[in-house]
């Protein structure tokens, strides 16, 4: 009897042994081990593709996706698309290992530098879209798409991500009805922004309204001011190419710190976040000015802008009229109306996709063709990447078309010839010591010098 | 409820509750009492029925190892890469320098700092107030149960349904704001979340919120075990209420505030839901504390590796902890 149990207990030893090294070896498949180099040939894009696909993005909305899937469509009617928006903070957390998996998305966005989405990061998990793009485009294709859109999502000579469209800031936008109430210019000059802040909030009326505790924006106005006072030196810092710690660079933190000493920035700013804070609190009125960049163009559509104001809780909303203007003079030096951007997002095909040949198909219709980005263009939401191809303003249902088409026009010509960019050439860590830097001065916790020598601490360990 | 209880309501002998074998002790019938005529087969039958312990547990042997201790070694492993974070990239083995790394970093002790303040001050203000609340429902006041729910109901609420709630109410142009406008208490607004020196008191304010019903509870079930005549020994010895709270309840609910400490630091360490969703662990890192700062490290600047050796610091610092305040409540329950 003692030698069975001796057995029997051997073996469920053994078993238990069997059981937790299965369960190990389990966990150690899920966790490595698959090396999808993303070699695999694309397939050419053609009207012969077919089945379902899911796409995951951040970007665009629902609304506007589902115009960009209908006209899709009308060309590819075999091929349904399926769009999981996935919002922006997360995505890089559910997307790893979604993407490491064929039932995860067949297409998926992707952004350049220090964004989310990097196509640094999701590099390994994508098939090199060149092949698709030579299809489309024949062999000049780099000539045919915007710089911005092909040099941020390349990697190490692979092509990640298509660029959809890109999205430019450096400007503000004003509720024109508010500045029309009181009889207020948009402001041109440090100066003239002060009197317009003063006056609205003598009213009762908010000004300008920032979300400073979301630095990607404040890195925006910090790029815009140092763009005021020397055209082009952000990027070269952010390069290496020139030093945080340039006397330029301490007018220009001074300038930012002014904004908040000057109660241009309202109160309890570096509380708020971008999204939803400030968003909410502009397209509920309750402020007059925000800085946002070209994706806010959207909201100039009539549908878009009241779904956004009731998405920002305003129950029974009349449509703002919202209007670009270029970011003030504040360092008078004259030198305005830059602006600076990246892809918004690129369009990768998973390198685990159970169909590619549809993938490839939706991507490279929606980035290399006519079509594609006409319809990307009257979204509103993205510059597009296809050169020469511009939003047809008669067919888009503006709020006001009177106050705004000319100035939208311009303000999307202006952006098209954009050549800075805005996060491509900042790493990740630069992108976090830029929080230290901007919320320590506009707190007054650090001085301008002591805030620039700690970014420039943080730039010299990337090389 | 005592075993022997337990076991005759659910109409079984106590004996099986524990599990222990029924060898009847020398002189006595191997009958359990009020079961005549199945004493002799019992122990029998009980032998063939006790089923062998390993296939009850084996899956949670299995969920266990497979699961929890699988993923601290694995975190442990990641500790030593550098690494993006992407299954599909290949990480780089840099040994403990992510440790080195750790020990030079500011934000790493500057948040190690803020869970010892807020663990401090959480859990005294939590304890004052769920100790005193208990006392009071035990003092049979009218609509107390009204009062327990109202003080509870925070428990079950999610942070992140209460977060927007919190960052509307302390915001510069917020209902805190404006009340203490109406009041005539002006001067005492502030931007309250834009500050490093108020934005701390207000994530310790929102937990305290949360967390005190479930003190409030767990006190309220010590205080309904103690005798009714230990009390009432105190009163006819002249014990007031206060008296009595202090010399007989309060020592008698040390378990429960023993326990409550335990919980509350390694909550502390592992906080990061109210910091995260109301102050982003800012402004100027004054909310960070370890989970925000691993998150932070971890998704924003893709320092997997990094993160992971926050991560093993943190499990350290909370066994550690954990451990040494059980034993030092085990020699204070001796002594």
């Amino acid at each position: 009897m003692r030698t069975s149990t001796v057995t029997s207990r051997r073996g469920r030893m053994a078993s238990v042994a069997a059981l937790a090294t299965t369960a190990l070896l389990a966990l150690g498949a899920c966790s490595g081990g698959s090396n999808a180099s993303g070699s695999t040939a694309a397939a050419t894009p053609g009207a012969g593709a077919s089945g379902s696909i899911t796409w995951w993005g951040w970007t665009p909305d629902a609304t506007n996706a589902t115009k960009l899937i209908a006209q899709f469509n009308k060309q590819y009617p075999d091929v349904k698309v399926t769009f999981v928006s996935k919002p922006i903070d997360s995505y890089d957390s559910v997307l790893g290992p979604a993407i490491t998996s064929k039932d995860g998305p067949d297409v998926f966005n992707v952004a350049p530098g220090s964004a989310n989405g990097g196509a640094q990061t999701f590099a390994a998990g994508a098939i090199d879209l060149t092949p698709a793009v030579q299809s489309a485009l024949g062999s000049g294709w780099k000539d045919k798409l915007a710089p911005a859109g092909v040099d941020g999502l390349t990697v190490d000579g692979k092509l990640v991500g298509l660029s959809a469209g890109a999205v430019y800031s450096g400007g503000l936008w004003i509720n024109q009805k508010i500045f029309d109430k009181y009889g207020l210019k948009a402001p041109t000059t440090l100066d003239e922004w002060k009197t317009v802040c003063q006056k609205l909030q003598s009213n009762g009326q908010g000004c300008f309204v920032q979300g400073a505790g979301q630095w990607a924006f404040d890195m925006d106005t910090f790029e815009a001011i140092s763009d005021n006072v020397e055209p082009g030196l952000y990027v070269k810092a952010s390069k290496g190419e020139a030093k945080w710690t340039d006397p330029k660079f301490v007018t220009a933190m001074g300038l930012w710190k002014q904004l908040f000493d000057d109660k241009i920035m309202q109160d309890g700013a570096i509380g708020l976040q971008q999204y939803p804070d400030a968003n909410n609190a502009f397209m509920s009125g309750k402020y007059a000015m925000v800085m946002m960049g070209t994706w806010y163009t959207q909201y100039a559509v009539k549908d878009s802008m009241v779904a956004a104001m009731q998405a920002a809780g305003v129950g029974t909303p009349d449509p703002i009229v919202m209007t670009p203007i270029p970011f003030p003079d504040l360092a008078g030096t004259g030198h305005t109306g830059s602006m600076f951007g990246d892809a918004d997002y690129g369009l990768a095909v998973s390198a685990k996709s159970g169909n590619k040949a549809a993938a490839t198909a939706f991507a490279t219709w929606l980035t290399t063709s006519q079509e594609g980005q006409q319809a990307v263009a009257n979204t509103l939401n993205d510059i597009p990447a296809l050169k020469g191809v511009t939003p047809k303003w008669d067919t888009i249902d503006l709020v006001d078309p009177a106050a705004q088409k000319d100035a939208l026009q311009k303000y999307t010509e202006a952006a098209g010839q954009a050549t800075e960019s805005r996060f491509a050439t900042v790493t990740a860590d630069v992108n976090t010591a830029f929080r230290d830097a901007l919320i320590g001065v506009a707190s007054g916790k650090s001085t301008p010098d002591q805030a620039l020598q700690a970014l420039q601490k943080v730039q010299d360990a990337q090389k | 409820m005592p075993r022997s209880e337990a076991a005759s309501r659910l109409g079984v002998p106590s004996a099986e509750l524990t599990g222990t074998a029924s060898t009847p002790a020398p002189g006595r019938s191997a009958s359990p009492a009020g079961r005549p005529g199945q004493g002799a087969e019992r122990p029998r039958r009980r032998g063939h029925r006790t089923p062998p312990g390993l296939p009850w547990i084996l899956p949670a042997v299995v969920l266990v190892v497979g699961l929890v201790y699988f993923s601290i070694g694995y975190t442990g492993y990641v500790s030593t890469l550098s690494w993006n974070g992407f299954i599909l990239s290949a990480p780089k083995h840099v040994g403990g320098a992510n440790y080195s790394k750790m020990v030079g970093d500011g934000v790493f002790w500057m948040a190690l700092w803020h869970t010892a303040v807020f663990y401090v001050v959480t859990f005294t203000v939590q304890t004052l107030l769920g100790f005193t609340f208990a006392a009071l429902m035990h003092s049979r006041i009218r609509l107390g149960v009204v009062y327990k729910v109202v003080v509870f109901i925070p428990v079950v609420l999610a942070p992140a349904t209460m977060a927007p709630v919190f960052r509307q109410i302390f915001d510069a142009s917020g209902q805190l704001n404006w009340l203490l406008s109406h009041l005539g208490l002006g001067s005492l607004t502030q931007p309250w979340l834009a500050q490093s020196s108020t934005a701390m008191p207000v994530v310790m304010v929102i937990t305290v919120w949360q967390w005190t019903g479930l003190t409030f509870i767990l006190f309220y079930a010590a205080m309904s075990q103690i005798e009714p005549e230990i009390l009432e020994a105190a009163r006819i010895d002249g014990a007031g209420n206060l008296r009595a709270l202090r010399s007989i309840v309060w020592p008698m609910c040390r378990g429960t505030t023993a326990a409550l400490a335990v919980l509350g630091l390694i909550g502390a360490l592992k906080t990061f839901d109210v910091p995260y969703l109301v102050t982003k662990g800012g402004p100027n890192h004054a909310t960070e504390f370890l989970g925000t700062y691993i998150y932070q490290t971890m998704v924003q600047q893709k320092h997997f590796g990094y993160a992971a050796s926050i991560s093993v610091a943190l499990l350290v610092l909370a066994l550690a902890g954990g451990v040494v305040m059980s034993v030092r409540n085990r020699r204070a329950g001796r002594s």
